[in-house]
């Protein structure tokens, strides 16, 4: 039965040729991509058309697909073609099921086309482009460092930046823990480092530093001086097998000249597996922005079985807008001083709590807390920043996202039928 | 199993405004029965409640106050909305799908297997004489043939109780005749049907029993020839009476201490004329 009314919904917006618009315009927008001047790196136009699928034209499915999902049940109610399926037996909590499951299957159906349509476009862009610029195209994974210190001197430390001076004096050292069980594959692995580099010479572009890249137990590995460029970050190649023996890898950097310095932070040394799998990992993406349509669609259809048309698209935005900047609304709201705060601060007479900051804890700052808590983090749901770095996306993130997705989707959908049961139609 | 169709015991509907405040008494403390098996009219003007009725029995609407059973369970049981078809006042349909898209909606969602599906789409079509135009879409369609549409859908799952509301309005002469005559085709059939009407002559034509609805409030209730039958009057129909003939009876009758109300040549109704008209050529 919800099949039935998931294919009827599919159908509706077939014959409706909203399909075919929101496909016709994805792709439009797609095509005159080229057309767009773009920086001179050469794989910016790479980034450009995985910006704009991600983002204008998803965003403009999503503005779709809210339009449909916000209106159907208000629309049904208003025609009174709801009439024709309740006087069935179908349940109301069916009904909103397979409401939302016709959504959601053309939602699929929109992202599988159009990021085929995407797809196919990027790795043409990509015949194009320098082999050694194709590294967006790839899927490493990421390792950060566990550990980072020090060894030898420090000379100063400002703004969390740990510097050093050459010469010997101190040594900048990252340990990376678990690679060899994560990295699998024996393609190799990268070395990204971007340091902050600084120097009593004057005006230079590089500076020389001594570079070590050894197992974390059994000490082999290999040293290399580098010339890395001011303000520039470097990547250096390891072959796991000559270095990496255990699941430990230690990488200690110092500037060979005492006149030399650098400044470094524990996330300013990466290690990634150069891992090839782009379309896997786009493909992850996709299914992780297909997410999101599941989590609006089940908002606005819920929304709807209360709100008219009108009011329900409205709050359906609203609420995709504010998922978007809820860590802007935590910060807002940590910001309001608390009343009880104000109480403790102030002695003596002046204990009694100020009417206006108990009316501002209560009237904003607790709503803004409330609105973190119930709301959802539309920002999880986002493949493209992995995309971009050419980063694996981790299949832990895929599957924390499909969790939240589907226990948000699973309680507004329990809400929604709550509410339509308790409807009449007049 | 209930002998009833459908029971209603008080059974009261005051609509709220947005405030919850009592706004419309649009049925008041409703008790009625319907046989199993019978045509059971509800008339009334507009705004007396019949389809307020209509929409408490199938679960639409929810009763302020009171009860009522459909087949035995409480309105708006699921299972036994398998057992109903209804024809709402208007045709509420899809109108971007076919007669046959639309049929094969409703019928999957009583989960009829494909091939009963076609065949019932097929018969039904039949029956209601749309095969010419069964892959139009309803956007397409005339109201009269939106309202025909509209009563295959009410009857696709072969239905033990047929609500119909208004099932003429919107239908040429002949379509009304049709669907009186599908009317009593279903009494035949042994199921119940409840008509939703304020076209008097429909009614009077094929229902058992009605009952009538003013200001949301059940005035009378019984069968038609109960409530229309004038037991201080006789009527006689005679053919071939020469008018010496008419005025020897007339006087006859006076004679016997009877008052002869109106001496007139019986005539037959529009929709019989219409009718007769229409067939004939």
């Amino acid at each position: 039965m919800i099949r039935t009314i998931a294919i009827h919904t599919l159908r509706e917006s077939f014959r409706k040729k909203t399909l075919h618009v929101l496909i016709g315009l994805g792709i439009l927008i797609m095509a005159i991509l080229p057309a767009i001047p773009t920086t001179d790196e050469p794989d910016a136009r790479i980034k450009m058309a995985m910006v704009v699928f991600f983002q204008v034209v998803v965003l403009l499915c999503i503005t779709g697909v809210i339009l449909l999902s916000a209106t159907a049940l208000p629309h049904e109610i208003e025609d009174k073609t709801i009439y024709g399926i309740l006087s069935k037996p179908v349940s109301r909590l069916k009904l909103v099921a397979g409401k939302i499951t016709g959504f959601v299957l053309l939602s699929a159906l929109l992202l599988v086309i159009l990021s085929s349509f995407n797809l196919v476009s990027i790795q043409y862009r990509a015949s194009n482009v320098p082999e050694e610029y194709r590294g967006i195209l790839k899927a490493r994974t990421e390792f950060a460092a566990s550990h980072f210190s020090i060894q030898g001197k420090l000379h100063h430390a400002r703004q969390g930046i740990a510097w050093i001076a050459g010469g010997r004096s101190g040594v900048a050292l990252w340990s990376f823990s678990d690679i060899k069980k994560t990295h699998t594959n024996t393609s190799g692995l990268d070395v990204e480092c971007n340091l902050k580099l600084e120097s009593d010479r004057g005006f230079i572009d590089t500076i020389p530093l001594m570079i070590t890249v050894e197992d974390g137990i059994v000490g082999c590995g290999k040293t290399e001086v580098r010339s890395a460029q001011i303000d520039k970050p470097f990547v250096l190649k390891i072959d796991p097998e000559r270095v990496l023996k255990n699941d430990t890898l230690n990488i200690s950097i110092f500037p060979i000249l005492p006149t030399d310095y650098i400044g470094a932070t524990q996330m300013d040394v990466k290690v990634f597996s150069t891992q090839q799998g782009f379309v896997s990992n786009y493909g992850k993406a996709v299914i992780i922005t297909f997410l999101k349509f599941l989590l609006i669609i089940s908002i606005a259809v819920m929304g709807s079985t209360y709100l008219s048309a009108p009011v329900s698209i409205a709050a359906a935005f609203v609420v995709f807008l504010c998922g978007h900047i809820l860590e802007f609304i935590k910060d807002f709201s940590l910001l309001i001083q608390d009343h009880h705060a104000h109480e403790h601060a102030v002695p003596g007479a002046l204990k009694t709590p100020n009417i206006l900051l108990v009316y501002v804890d209560h009237l904003i700052k607790k709503p803004l807390e409330w609105i973190c808590l119930i709301l959802p983090d539309f920002k999880r749901f986002d493949g493209l920043k992995f995309l971009l770095k050419g980063i694996n996306i981790p299949l832990e993130t895929v599957v924390v996202s499909f969790g939240y997705a589907v226990v948000y989707a699973g309680i507004c959908l329990f809400l929604s039928a709550i509410i339509l049961k308790k409807r009449e139609f007049f | 199993m209930d002998s009833y169709a459908i029971r209603a015991e008080g059974l009261t509907k005051v609509y709220k405004d947005f405030w919850r405040r009592k706004s419309t008494s649009a049925l008041t403390n409703l008790n009625l029965t319907i046989e199993r098996g019978e045509i059971f009219g509800l008339l009334g003007p507009n705004g007396s409640g019949k389809t307020t009725t209509i929409k408490l029995f199938l679960g639409l609407l929810f009763p302020t106050s009171g009860k009522s059973w459909v087949l035995g369970y409480p309105s708006g049981n699921l299972t036994i909305k398998r057992n109903i078809g209804f024809l709402p006042e208007e045709s509420y349909l899809y109108k971007f799908l076919t007669a046959e898209e639309i049929l094969d909606f409703y019928a999957k969602l009583f989960d009829i297997e494909k091939k009963e599906r076609k065949r019932r789409i097929d018969a039904l079509i039949h029956e209601v004489k749309l095969d010419h135009v069964r892959k139009r879409p309803l956007s397409q369609y005339s109201k009269g043939m939106l309202r025909r549409i509209g009563l295959a859908q009410a009857l696709i799952n072969d239905p033990e109780l047929v609500i119909l509301d208004e099932p003429t309005s919107g239908l040429d002469p002949m379509g009304s005749r049709q669907m009186k005559d599908l009317i009593l085709d279903f009494k035949r059939r042994k199921k119940t049907v409840v008509l939703c009407s304020h076209l008097l002559a429909d009614v009077q034509d094929i229902c058992d029993r009605i009952a009538i609805f003013n200001k949301g409030v059940l005035q009378v209730a019984g069968t038609v020839r109960e409530l229309l039958s004038q037991n201080d009057a006789i009527e006689f129909v005679i053919k071939n009476l020469f008018n010496d003939d008419i005025e020897a009876v007339k006087a006859f009758i006076e004679s016997r201490k009877g008052t002869v109300l109106s001496i007139k040549h019986p005539s037959s109704t529009l929709e019989d004329l219409f009718i007769s008209i229409i067939q004939r050529r």
